[in-house]
């Protein structure tokens, strides 16, 4: 296969690398020092300066950020440009019910769509392909990302947002997409039901699968790109650092190439926050070196994984991650939302008729991620009519999808019946790839 | 402000544009689309025949059966390598209406939006809200593109979740609301249930649109929230929203018009008919490239304004549409045929094939009934339980072929009225 690129950075040498890195890191440090107060507070506790920063290897001594940071200014307070220049927000649900919100500039969206068009090209994918993109499109990064990343490079996009299999089945054969973008889980769940459709999911032309959005597996990309008899590709993102095409792997499959020339990645050890060597698994941080609206400097992702240095056979001198292998905190992914425990907690705490003891049990039935939560309820509250429970439930429900953007099952069970704990308490049962 | 000076050019000059670019474009449909070469042909007219925009009454008419009878590529006048994005809507058999645009059409969609917030009074520090459906309908994405080519700041919420639209707009900072016209009523409605004023948010300006709304519905939603609502115009065969829309004037629409063109026919003559005569609309579309159609035959009720506006813009304008020359129906800016209805129950053969569609507003929202006949053999000693299993498939069928919610009753054998000719399908109790 011929080797391409969308842009010289992605081959760039070490020493081109540190420059490119160098000056962008600097000229970041300055931008935040001056404009975000959250910032300049930050390293005038730490006796920082922007002078200090002299080249990337100066990045140890900045401040961490923390989705938490996000949240505390929520929900403009850490942009570093002014709203005149700010042109789009997206916005993920957060623990109190205040998303996390993210911004970008005209340029902040026209470096995504570059990202997208690298990972797009490695993939094998041109202007000739029509992009059946699945992602669901709105507050949350993944549809638009994709959608303005597939546009840039020439490509037709078909824009059906998340959802509605029969209508994805049908423009799969109807419409000659050659590209499907959703979550591996739910590229599953199409191909089952073309099966049980009596269509075979091997029968379109579509070429090229391009699955993000949540964890998935080695065996998992096998059954997939058997099922369909397609190339499965993976691509990594988060809306705090950009949304999808922070990074992507090639058809050399040796990790996933982290665009290190906008997102300079290290690997810390979770509890101490020192930084690891390349090779040591550890929480993946990330320092955004370009964004003008909203730079954030080593921002904590909470995804365990490695990081490897070297040129990969593709060409490419990007540094490479492994799948992500899991997380520093109890966030779950469930059908590509986050999903943390203390949302639902802060849910079940408000109504009434329930005691704060519940247990969150995520599996994954016809592939399809699924989540119930186990809930007790007050005493007396059983000797009511079922008609009651049942409008506790649906209340809880109703709550539950209004905050997350998630149908979640909910059950009320007897007082006691949930396992006390003596230390920390047992919230999640996942027995999902298990 | 006033985005593109093709707003404000003198007759003759707009003129000698559109001829320009009309020549241009049945030249390119002429030899890249066979369906208008073959129209051409069969009426003995040639690419020379059209020498100016005064040519355009010679030329075919287009209509929607001609796009599915095309689906769903066959209409595009450029090979799919330039086509960057195809939207569609549901059509009739459950195959959709597909159209397509290249860079350059996207970035003309994208100017004809920018015009429209220009004249709504926007600025770029201004935070737009789009409360429109993104994806495959063109709402959601043609305010999204042209709020970013403007530079006002978009916040891409899509539809429903009214709880969060309510808590972004007072979190967020909220200046521009992008809905239709029956949402922005049922979100003003909810928030004052919450105790909240709609008019505490400080909305100055929405753009409104995708369904038939009256001046009653405007005055109602301006003194509600307290900001200006301008008529918004557009179907997806031409571009989507941005064919249209109200000045700060508001008095009816400002056509884009160099893009597309206008014109007014008789229902049943089809002749082209002179400002202030109502009759249907249709255009034609002389830059697009992806898929310029020719004489497009809308099927909406309006007239052609050609006074000049105390805007400063020259483009005609439209009177708002005073209805649709079909049965479409617009269900919360959904197009629904009842033949699509009739398609889905006689597809799925658990009923009879009588039935009656109830159309309403409830709290402002359009809501669809579908009431269809049991069969024969089926009594109502089968048990409630048997019949509920049968709504709930009907409906689950009609979300997934039409994407909207509808609310399916069957009802006993020959309760619904026969008709001795045309059936009465529809009951439309919305605007009464």
């Amino acid at each position: 296969m011929k080797m391409s690129y969308w842009q010289k950075e992605e081959t760039a040498s070490l020493d081109e690398k540190k420059a490119i890195q160098s000056e962008r890191l600097i000229k970041t440090v300055n931008r935040v020092y001056d404009h975000v107060p959250f910032y300049h507070k930050k390293m005038k506790e730490l006796g920082l300066e922007p002078g200090d920063i002299k080249g990337i290897d100066d990045l140890k001594s900045l401040p961490f950020t923390t989705k938490q940071d996000l949240r505390d200014h929520y929900p403009y307070g850490l942009f570093a440009a002014p709203m005149e220049d700010v042109v789009r927000i997206h916005a993920s649900s957060g623990t109190t019910g205040q998303p996390t919100v993210v911004g970008y500039t005209k340029n902040d969206i026209h470096m995504w769509s570059d990202m997208i068009a690298r990972c797009f090209t490695a993939y094998g994918i041109t202007k000739h392909d029509i992009i059946q993109n699945a992602y669901g499109y709105g507050l949350f990064t993944g549809g638009l990302g994709v959608h303005h990343g597939a546009e840039h490079l020439g490509a037709a996009v078909v824009p059906i947002s998340g959802g509605n299999t029969k209508k994805q089945i049908q423009l799969l054969q109807e419409f000659g997409s050659t590209v499907i973008t959703c979550t591996p889980s739910y590229a599953l769940y199409i191909g089952e039901s073309m099966k049980n459709m009596g269509i075979d999911p091997r029968s379109t032309k579509l070429r090229v699968g391009v699955f993000g959005a949540e964890p998935w597996t080695e065996e998992m990309r096998e059954q997939i790109e058997s099922l369909f008899g397609i190339d499965a590709m993976d691509i990594y993102g988060l809306s705090e650092v950009l949304g999808p095409g922070v990074a992507f792997d090639c058809h050399k499959r040796t990790g996933l190439h982290i665009n290190d020339d906008h997102f300079v990645p290290e690997i810390i050890n979770a509890d101490t926050l020192e930084p690891l060597a390349n090779g040591q698994l550890g929480e993946l941080v990330f320092t955004m070196i370009t964004k003008e609206a909203l730079p954030l400097l080593r921002y904590r992702t909470r995804d365990i994984t490695k990081l490897h240095t070297g040129k990969c056979e593709c060409g490419r001198t990007l540094v490479r991650m492994d799948k992500v292998t899991g997380r520093s905190d109890d966030m779950l992914i469930i059908r590509g939302v986050n999903v943390f425990p203390s949302q639902i907690e802060s849910i079940i705490l408000k109504v009434a008729e329930t005691a704060p003891h519940y247990v969150l049990i995520v599996d994954r039935i016809n592939n399809l991620d699924t989540l119930e939560v186990w809930v007790e309820a007050k005493e007396g509250l059983f000797s009511d009519a079922i008609k009651s429970l049942e409008k506790v439930e649906k209340h809880i429900t109703h709550e539950l999808f209004s905050l997350l953007g998630l149908h979640v099952k909910v059950k009320l069970v007897e007082p006691r019946t949930i396992e006390r704990s003596e230390g920390k308490a047992k919230r999640t049962i996942d027995r999902r790839n298990k | 402000m006033i985005w593109q000076q093709e707003e404000c050019l003198t007759r003759d000059e707009m003129q000698a544009l559109q001829s320009k670019r009309l020549i241009n474009t049945v030249s390119r449909v002429y030899h890249n689309v066979p369906f208008y070469k073959n129209k051409m042909d069969d009426m003995g007219l040639e690419i020379g025949d059209i020498k100016s925009i005064e040519d355009i009454t010679k030329l075919p008419f287009t209509t929607k059966q001609d796009l599915r009878d095309n689906y769903p590529y066959k209409l595009f006048a450029v090979p799919m390598k330039e086509v960057a994005r195809v939207h569609a809507s549901s059509g009739t058999t459950g195959k959709p209406t597909v159209v397509g645009y290249t860079k350059n059409d996207l970035d003309m969609w994208a100017d004809c939006i920018a015009r429209f917030y220009a004249a709504m009074g926007a600025t770029n520090e201004d935070v737009v809200q789009n409360a429109l459906g993104y994806g495959f309908f063109t709402g959601g994405l043609g305010f999204h593109y042209g709020a970013e080519k403007f530079g006002a700041t978009i916040v891409p919420i899509s539809t429903g979740n009214t709880k969060k639209q309510i808590q972004v707009m007072q979190e967020f900072g909220t200046t521009i609301l992008v809905c239709t016209p029956s949402y922005a009523i049922y979100l003003g409605e909810s928030m004052k249930a919450l105790g909240i004023d709609p008019r505490s948010i400080g909305i100055k300006a929405a753009p409104l649109g995708g369904e038939p709304w009256t001046y009653e519905m405007r005055g109602q939603i301006e003194d509600l929230w307290g900001m200006r609502a301008h008529d918004s115009y557009g179907l997806s065969e031409i571009i989507g929203p941005g064919v249209a829309f109200e000045c700060q004037a508001q008095n009816h629409l400002h056509i884009n018009e160099d893009h597309f063109v206008p014109e007014i026919i008789g229902r049943d003559t089809l002749k082209s008919l002179p400002y202030g005569s109502e009759g249907e609309l249709v255009f034609t579309c002389i830059t697009k490239e992806a898929m310029p159609l020719l004489r497009y035959r809308t099927r909406d009720i309006s007239s052609l304004v050609d006074a000049p506006c105390s805007c400063g813009r020259t483009t005609i304008r439209m009177t708002k549409c005073a209805g649709r020359t079909d049965d479409m129906l617009i269900i919360r800016g959904v197009n629904v045929f009842p033949s699509q209805i009739e398609s889905v129950l006689l597809n799925l053969g658990e009923t009879a094939p009588h039935y009656v569609l109830i159309v309403d507003r409830v709290n402002n929202l359009d809501t669809l009934e579908v009431w269809v006949e049991g069969k024969e053999d089926i009594t109502f000693v089968d048990g409630m339980r048997y019949m509920k299993e049968i709504e709930k498939k009907i409906t689950d069928e009609i979300r997934s072929v039409l994407g909207i919610q509808v609310k399916v009753k069957l009802v006993e054998n020959k309760t619904i009225e026969r008709s001795e000719g045309k059936a009465k399908r529809v009951i439309d109790r919305r605007n009464k």
